[in-house]
C-alpha cells in the first residue's frame, strides 16, 4: 500500500516536473548569459508575455510552429534591444529600465490579445511529447528521459552548449571578464559594449522563446498576465544557480518537482485550504534563495554601467 | 536645472504620443484616443473626484517606496504590503466597530494598517541584510503569498455573511459611520496622502536619515566607512515603506471599497503596488514630483475605464502607457543634449 503510494508519487513528480521547469529554464539560461556579462534584465517577465502572445498569434494565423517560435524570439530581441540601449549606451539604472520593459510587455501583450482575440483565447494544438516505442514505456524514467516534448531536448542541447561556451571557450571567458571587470576586459582588447549587447539580445531571445514555449507547448492558449511571476522566478533561479547553467538547470528541476509535489498533495489532502498549496511555489523560491543562494557571489560588475574613460 | 525639467516634460509628452498608437489597434485615432483618455480622467469635477480616489494609493505607496529606493534597496513588494495593510485594518475595523467612537476606530485601523504592511516588509529585508538574498526576488514572492493569503481569508475566516449568499468573495462591510469622512466631493484620503508626501519630502531631503539613505545608495561600502549604520537604516526605511503601503491599503478599504475584496494578478485596477513602483521611478524619487505623477497616473487609469466602457479597449492599455512613459522619462533624464551641441561647436 505504502509502496504503491510512493511509486505513484515519484512517477507523478518525475513526469510532471519537466513541463513545469522547462519554460522557466529557457528564460533562465538566457538571463544567466545576460547577467554573466554584467547586465541584469528584470524585463524577462514582460518579454515572456510578449513571446507568449506573439507566438500564439503567428501559430494561429500561419500554422507554422517554427515561424511562431522565431517570431517570439524576434520580439524578445526587439524588447531587450530597448533594455540594452537604455542600460549599456545611456547607462540607465538596470532595475528601472527592466521594470519599464516589464510594464511595456505586460501592457502590450494584453492590448494585442484584446485587439485580436477580444480577450478570449483560441486554443491551438500543443506540441505534444515524442513517443519512442518500448523506451518510453520503461518504468519511472522511461517517460522522463524519452518522452518529453522536442523543445525540451533542444533546451538540453542549449544547456550543454551554454555551459561549454561560458566555461570552456575564450569568448565565454571574455564575457565573464566583462561581467566582472569591464575595464580589465577592455585592456585585454575585448569590447565590453559589444559583449554586453550580444548577451542582452540573447537573453531577450530566450525569454521570448520561453513565452512561446508556454503557449505553444504547455498551455495551448493565452490569458492576461499568464506568466504570474515566472520571469522573476527565472531571475531567482539564476541567483540560485550561482551563474552556472548546470546549477540553474538543476534549480529549475527542483522548482518543477516541488511545484508538482504540492499539486499532488493538494489533490489528496483536502483538509488544508488549497490557497496554502497555491502559495508553495513562491515560498519554495524564497526557501531556495535563502538556503542555497546564501554564499552566491555575483559577477562583480552586475547591474553597473561601464563608463569608458576618455 | 529648469531646462532639464523642461526636457523631462518633453519626453513624457513624447512617450504619450508613442503610446497613443496602441489605440489604432482598436480603430481609434491616437489623437481622439488621448482626448477621451484625458477627458475621462480630468474632464469634469466628477471625473477629478474619481481620479483622486485612484491617485491616493498610488501617491502613498509611491512616496513610501522612495525611501528604500533612495538606498538602492529595490522593494518590489509594495503590493503584498498593501494587501496586508488592508487585511489588518479591516480586521481591527470590524472588531472595534460599534463599540468605540468612529474617530478612534479609524486611528487604530491606521496603526494596524501600518503594522500589517511593516510586518510583511521585514522578513525579505532581514533575508537580504543577513543572508544576502536578492530583495527584488524575495519581496516579489511575498506579493504572491499575500494574494493567496487574502483569497484564503475571504473564502473562510473573514468571509462576510452577504458574500456567502451572493457567492462574490468579500468581507463583511464596514459600518458607514467608520468610513473616512468626505470634504465636499473628496474623501479625506487624498489630503492624508498629500500630508504623508510632504512629511516624507522633509524626511528625505532635510534629515540625517534621508541623507544617509542617499549615501548608502551611492555606495554601501563608502557609507559604512563614513560611519553610517547600513543595516539599521535600510531596515528602518523598509519598515516605513511597508507600513506606509499598509496605510494605503487601510485608506483603500475605509475610503473606497468599504470591505475587503479579493485581488487578482491580472487586474490592473488593484495592482496599485506595482504601478506605485512606476510612479516613484518616473519621479526620480522626489516626493513632490510623486504627487504630480500619481495624480497624472490615476487620471489615465480612470480615463481608461471610461474608454473601456465606450470603445471596449482593455485596461491593459494603461499599463503599456505607464511602461512607455517610464522608458521615455528614464532616457529623457539621462540624455545630455548640451554635450552634443558643444561638440558640434568645437568641430
Amino acid at each position: 500500500m505504502i509502496q504503491a503510494f510512493i511509486y505513484v508519487l515519484i512517477s507523478t513528480v518525475l513526469i510532471g516536473m519537466v513541463p513545469r521547469a522547462m519554460p522557466i529554464f529557457a528564460a533562465a539560461i538566457g538571463e544567466n548569459i545576460d547577467q554573466s556579462s554584467g547586465v541584469l534584465n528584470l524585463g524577462v517577465e514582460g518579454i515572456m508575455l510578449m513571446g507568449a502572445i506573439i507566438g500564439l498569434e503567428v501559430d494561429f494565423f500561419t500554422h507554422d510552429l517554427i515561424l511562431a517560435f522565431l517570431a517570439a524570439g524576434a520580439i524578445g530581441i526587439l524588447f531587450s534591444l530597448l533594455h540594452a540601449i537604455a542600460t549599456i549606451t545611456f547607462r540607465a539604472d538596470q532595475v528601472v529600465s527592466g521594470t519599464a520593459i516589464w510594464f511595456i510587455g505586460w501592457g502590450i501583450s494584453g492590448v494585442i490579445f484584446a485587439a485580436t482575440f477580444r480577450g478570449v483565447s483560441p486554443s491551438v494544438k500543443v506540441l505534444g511529447s515524442i513517443y519512442i516505442p518500448y523506451l518510453t514505456r520503461l518504468p519511472l524514467v522511461g517517460k522522463l528521459i524519452f518522452g518529453e516534448d522536442p523543445m525540451a531536448y533542444i533546451l538540453i542541447a542549449l544547456l550543454i552548449a551554454g555551459q561549454y561556451f561560458l566555461y570552456h571557450t575564450k569568448q565565454g571567458l571574455n564575457l565573464r571578464t566583462v561581467g566582472n571587470d569591464p575595464r580589465v576586459a577592455e585592456i585585454m582588447g575585448v569590447n565590453p559594449f559589444l559583449y554586453r549587447y550580444a548577451a542582452v539580445l540573447f537573453g531577450g531571445f530566450m525569454a521570448g522563446i520561453a513565452g512561446a514555449y508556454l503557449t505553444l507547448v504547455i498551455v495551448g492558449s493565452f490569458y492576461f498576465d499568464m506568466t504570474a511571476g515566472m520571469g522573476f522566478i527565472a531571475v531567482a533561479l539564476v541567483y540560485f544557480g550561482k551563474w552556472n547553467p548546470w546549477r540553474v538547470f538543476a534549480g529549475s528541476l527542483i522548482f518543477g518537482a516541488v511545484y508538482i509535489f504540492y499539486i499532488y498533495l493538494e489533490t489528496i489532502i483536502t483538509s488544508v485550504p488549497y490557497e496554502f498549496f497555491d502559495m508553495w511555489p513562491y515560498l519554495a523560491v524564497l526557501g531556495m534563495i535563502l538556503v542555497i543562494g546564501l554564499r552566491a557571489r555575483a559577477p562583480t560588475s552586475l547591474a553597473m554601467p561601464y563608463i569608458k574613460e576618455e | 536645472m529648469n531646462s532639464s525639467r523642461l526636457q523631462i516634460i518633453f519626453f513624457i509628452f513624447l512617450g504619450l504620443i508613442v503610446s497613443s498608437f496602441t489605440f489604432t489597434l482598436f480603430n481609434l485615432s491616437p489623437i481622439s484616443g488621448l482626448l477621451t483618455l484625458f477627458s475621462g480622467g480630468f474632464g469634469s469635477f466628477n471625473a477629478l473626484a474619481q481620479t483622486f480616489v485612484m491617485s491616493t494609493p498610488l501617491l502613498i505607496i509611491g512616496v513610501g517606496l522612495a525611501l528604500p529606493f533612495q538606498a538602492k534597496f529595490w522593494n518590489i513588494g509594495a503590493q503584498g504590503q498593501f494587501i496586508l495593510g488592508e487585511i489588518f485594518a479591516t480586521w481591527i475595523g470590524l472588531e472595534l466597530a460599534s463599540s468605540l467612537p468612529p474617530l478612534v476606530v479609524i486611528l487604530v485601523s491606521v496603526v494596524f494598517g501600518f503594522v500589517g504592511g511593516a510586518l510583511w516588509a521585514i522578513p525579505p529585508t532581514l533575508m537580504k541584510l543577513y543572508a544576502g538574498a536578492n530583495e527584488i526576488i524575495t519581496t516579489l514572492m511575498m506579493n504572491f503569498v499575500a494574494v493567496y493569503l487574502l483569497t484564503y481569508l475571504l473564502a473562510g475566516p473573514m468571509e462576510g455573511a452577504e458574500a456567502k449568499v451572493v457567492h462574490a468573495p468579500s468581507s463583511a462591510p464596514l459600518p458607514a459611520a467608520d468610513l473616512l469622512p468626505h470634504v465636499g466631493m473628496l474623501s479625506v484620503g487624498i489630503f492624508l496622502a498629500i500630508a504623508i508626501a510632504l512629511i516624507l519630502y522633509v524626511v528625505l531631503k532635510r534629515t540625517n536619515f534621508g541623507y544617509e539613505l542617499m549615501l548608502i545608495g551611492q555606495s554601501p561600502d563608502n557609507a559604512r566607512y563614513s560611519g553610517v549604520t547600513v543595516r539599521r537604516n535600510i531596515l528602518l526605511s523598509m519598515i516605513i515603506s511597508g507600513g506606509i503601503a499598509g496605510i494605503a491599503g487601510m485608506i483603500m478599504v475605509f475610503g473606497s471599497t468599504q470591505a475587503l475584496i479579493p485581488q487578482f494578478f491580472s487586474d490592473v485596477s488593484t495592482s496599485f503596488g506595482y504601478v506605485g513602483i512606476a510612479v516613484t521611478m518616473i519621479s526620480s524619487l522626489n516626493p513632490l514630483a510623486i504627487i504630480i505623477i500619481s495624480i497624472f497616473f490615476g487620471g489615465i487609469l480612470n480615463g481608461s475605464y471610461i474608454m473601456e466602457a465606450i470603445y471596449s479597449t482593455p485596461i491593459d492599455v494603461v499599463i503599456s502607457i505607464y511602461g512607455i512613459l517610464m522608458f521615455f522619462t528614464m532616457i529623457g533624464i539621462l540624455i545630455d543634449f548640451s554635450k552634443y551641441f558643444r561638440r558640434k561647436k568645437v568641430k
